[in-house]
């Protein structure tokens, strides 16, 4: 599958890349070139900027987006919103089918949620409150919706919250209820190339992907049950007593 | 009762203003310069201070919130989104009480022939005039939603006169209006 990567070099996207490169034609893309070496074809595109977008999906069959700008309105709000809605145009404009967004827990469950209750999922009314990063993925989250719901599109979002060295996890040390390995999380992307459409309840459909926690304050359970997630046991260290 | 009304140039905005004029006091801002017998202020609802500056000493905002249908979508969708964002951040930080988002009722196309109501989910499509609105209106509950600041949705059908329009902005702008709420002006 040609597979193009927005936002490919950040922090998640090398894990993607070097997890998808065995089975996937890859373009990745961004607005500063990797410093180290990635699988594949690397482009200069900003997902801020529509004809850059429609250029770099052209050939492609899926668009993962991890393109994400927190902190600067202006830049933020091209990147997280207008960016989804390059993406879409682009998938329109190319007939890719496959598109798979990503974004924070909180562009649905926003401190209205996560200050008050448990057992948090993927299906709820969006409430990303009025913080820049999670209120600008959000309306970039409803684009991808709209047009999912008014073109022949299959839109997967993936929520995260904290990623983790397994080489680094101090028991007891800070953490999110919604952790996960770099590495697990990048496994979570081939599952959602190859999910045949008809497994997906809708054409636009949020999974919670953390791996399995105790904490019982967001859940994973709908990524494992549709997508066939497999969290990774490598991580616990965060939360468990020690032997000795 | 001092009122800054937004997207000034629009046709929308200059049905309003003479019917508004005798019962507020009206600051007009838009993206370029136009005239006015009423205070205007240039202003593109950037993130600095003369957003700050535009909403200071007001007691409520219109936000309009439409540029000309020929402009490119992309453009539209930020005004509807970043500087929506911008325009409630800097009220809800200069102390503004409430701020009337213009929405429109083709957010409900989809219902038609059902006799729905406010309660009913909008329906946004891709087509710029509904999918703008619906990021405007979303970005604004957010406000709400946190008591930022008041906001009251105006979704309007085409054929709304400037009459009942500025009568569902009167009763808006009263005191005993929710933190939230959506009316539908046919």
């Amino acid at each position: 599958m040609n597979v193009l990567i927005l936002g490919g070099v950040g922090m998640l996207g090398p894990y993607v890349a070097r997890h998808l490169a065995p089975h996937h034609n890859l373009r990745i893309t961004d607005v500063t070139p990797p410093a180290d070496p990635l699988p594949g074809e690397f482009r200069l595109v900003d997902a801020g900027n529509r004809e850059q977008v429609l250029a770099a999906a052209e050939g492609m069959d899926a668009i993962i987006n991890l393109s994400v700008l927190r902190q600067d309105r202006k830049i933020a709000f091209d990147v997280n919103t207008l960016g989804c809605y390059h993406m879409m145009e682009a998938a329109v404009t190319h007939g890719i089918r496959r598109v798979i967004n990503t974004g924070p827990h909180f562009t649905l469950a926003g401190r209205s949620y996560e200050a008050f209750d448990y057992d948090i999922g993927p299906d709820i009314p969006p409430q990303p409150g009025t913080n820049l990063y999670a209120l600008s993925k959000s309306l970039g989250h409803q684009i991808s919706r709209i047009y999912a719901e008014q073109h022949d599109i299959f839109v997967q979002m993936y929520l995260f919250y904290n990623f983790r060295d397994p080489a680094d996890v101090p028991p007891g040390s800070r953490h999110a209820p919604f952790s996960i390995s770099w590495e697990n999380a990048a496994e979570v992307f081939s599952l959602g190339l190859e999910i045949p459409f008809e497994k997906l309840p809708s054409r636009c459909e949020v999974f919670n992907v953390f791996t399995d926690m105790p904490h019982g304050k967001f859940s994973n359970e709908k990524a494992k049950r549709i997508l066939g997630f497999q969290p990774r046991n490598d991580i616990a260290g965060l939360w468990t007593k020690g032997t000795g | 009762m001092h009122i800054l009304l937004t997207s000034a140039a629009s046709p929308l905005s200059q049905s309003l203003v003479d019917q508004l004029a005798p019962a507020y006091s009206l600051r007009l801002t838009e993206r370029q310069m136009m005239k006015s017998e009423h205070e205007f202020v240039l202003a593109d609802l950037g993130h600095d201070a003369s957003t700050n500056l535009l909403v200071r000493g007001m007691d409520a905002v219109i936000h309009v919130d439409t540029m000309p249908t020929e402009t490119d979508t992309g453009a539209q969708i930020d005004q509807s989104s970043r500087c929506t964002y911008n325009l409630l951040m800097a009220a809800a930080g200069e102390g503004v009480k409430r701020v009337v988002y213009i929405s429109t009722l083709e957010l409900m196309a989809a219902y038609d022939g059902y006799l729905y109501d406010t309660r009913w989910r909008p329906q946004p499509t891709t087509a710029p005039s509904t999918l703008t609105k619906f990021l405007g209106e979303s970005t604004c509950k957010e406000f709400a939603r946190e008591g930022k600041v008041a906001v009251t949705v105006l979704r309007l059908a085409a054929e709304a006169s400037p009459e009942s329009i500025v009568g569902a902005i009167a009763d808006a702008l009263t005191d005993e209006q929710p933190v939230w709420q959506i009316v539908h002006v046919e």
